[in-house]
């Protein structure tokens, strides 16, 4: 099975721990060799907003850095993914991956192009694949139901991701989902993005656009959201909690990342190896129904 | 609501800029915005544009064109993008409006209109290499559950940072 230099980004190892945990579970389960790079930095996404050729040359810092040791990247965070792949797209062109190197070289790194990218799910589901992934669950998740949610940036831009999935009509995360054995449900607003990039900078997007996905959720008779990314996961959750407290609301829908999910259909402890009681909203009738008899 | 003063009323030709569209286009990322032809399915699809209807990327692909460079640069709800790229996938005229509003929100950045977020980011990847501040309780807990250290060593950032400029640029010292 293939080795991967993992990219942790800046929300998951310092907000959303049990994120990197449970992938690095998961992960080692089923022989996902993941390496530590602890040079690599922030992957540049929010640079862009002052200066797209600061992102560019974070992005390809990072890339550089994994080529160096000869491995692939594999990403949590659904941003990292899309600015990173598309970072490689743009340094494809020759003008643009010198004027880069020029920089790096001060730095005494350079990305020749050879170091991809790729998003965790992406790698489970095209390096280990799903008739793996069914041979390797112990616990079956069939009493459950579960709403996708795939993160904008796990599918766009386009370009960046050869055609590895629709974003008009996604389906790999509905995929992963049914190995576990849980049923993914289809709903109306499956596309409408978390908000999460705006967030630093204006609440009443990420309010209006939790809640207009929670109202989709609410009366779909689900047990959890499925997140595919740490910011998809803490708007969802942390500011699904906020608009409770703030505007007076009722919403009651667990989250959980999918690595948590996988994780506990292969029999990983919810607490300890999976990272369940570090989430926002409590997750102990959904393992009572799943059948699972720990408490977190 | 948010204050967008200069909004409104009939377009003023005194303050065009003619060669505003071409300052936008030379950057590579905006070289589509030719082909435009403002059907609107950007709009259309705009998460953004469904709570603040005031942010519409075909009516600012169209003043860009235009020359209202001020309108543009000033707009608040630029800095609203939620990043989904809806704008570019659904593009019949594959104008990638979301490289374009980039260019804009920089040019906006270097003429004081960046929020306080953003500038404050760069400040922190400088230190640490992350966008978030970390502290000894979070070091704690990673170790509790036998996560790596983490490096934080910000100094490579803070080369390619000042390599761009974008140390300089101040928080919203204008709009």
């Amino acid at each position: 099975m293939k080795r991967y230099a993992l990219f942790l980004g800046c929300t998951t190892p310092t907000q959303v721990i049990q994120y990197e945990l449970s992938s690095r579970w998961v992960c080692k389960q089923l022989g996902i060799e993941m390496v530590d790079i602890e040079d690599f930095v922030c992957c540049g996404i929010n640079q862009v907003n002052l200066s797209q050729e600061a992102g560019l040359l974070l992005a390809a810092m990072n890339l550089a850095l994994a080529e160096k040791r000869g491995l692939d990247i594999l990403t949590l965070c659904a941003a990292c993914t899309g600015h990173l792949a598309e970072s490689v797209e743009r340094l494809k062109n020759q003008e643009t991956r010198d004027r880069v190197n020029n920089k790096l070289r001060k730095m005494g790194l350079e990305y020749k192009g050879e170091a991809k990218v790729k998003h965790i799910s992406r790698v489970l589901y095209e390096d280990v694949g799903i008739d793996r992934i069914k041979e390797k669950i112990k616990i079956d998740l069939s009493n459950l139901r579960a709403a996708p949610h795939y993160g904008c940036h796990y599918l766009k831009p386009e370009s960046a991701f050869n055609g590895f999935d629709d974003p008009d009509n996604p389906k790999t995360l509905h995929k992963l989902i049914s190995a576990t054995g849980a049923f993914p449900l289809q709903y109306e607003t499956l596309n409408l993005c978390c908000g999460g990039k705006s967030f630093p900078v204006s609440r009443e997007v990420v309010f209006y656009l939790v809640q207009k996905k929670l109202d989709n959720l609410m009366n779909r008779n689900i047990d959890c959201m499925v997140v595919q990314c740490q910011t998809c996961y803490l708007m969802y959750s942390d500011q699904q909690e906020e608009i409770n407290k703030q505007l007076k609301k009722r919403y009651n829908i667990p989250v959980l990342l999918y690595p948590q999910l996988l994780g506990l259909a292969l029999g990983g402890d919810p607490k300890n190896e999976l990272g369940l009681d570090l989430n926002t909203i409590s997750l102990n009738r959904l393992l009572a129904k799943a059948g699972i008899n720990r408490r977190i | 609501m948010k204050q967008d003063k200069n909004r409104g009323g009939p377009i003023r030709v005194e303050e065009l800029d003619p060669n505003f569209r071409s300052e936008v286009m030379k950057h590579g990322e905006a070289q589509e915005l030719n082909a435009c032809f403002a059907c609107g399915i950007c709009t259309a699809g705009c998460p953004v544009h469904e709570i603040f209807p005031e942010y519409s990327p075909r009516k600012l692909a169209k003043m860009v064109k235009l020359g209202m460079r001020k309108d543009v640069l000033s707009c608040p709800y630029i800095w609203d993008c939620v990043t989904c790229h809806n704008c570019e996938q659904r593009c019949p005229q594959n104008v990638k409006f979301f490289n374009i509003l980039n260019v804009l929100k920089n040019m906006a950045a270097e003429e004081g209109y960046a929020p306080n977020p953003w500038v404050e980011q760069t400040k922190q990847i400088i230190k640490t290499g992350l966008v978030f501040p970390t502290d000894e309780a979070l070091f704690e807990k990673r170790r509790s559950f036998s996560l790596p250290d983490l490096k934080l060593d910000g100094s490579k950032v803070k080369k390619i940072i000042k390599l761009t400029g974008i140390d300089k640029i101040k928080s919203q010292t204008k709009g």
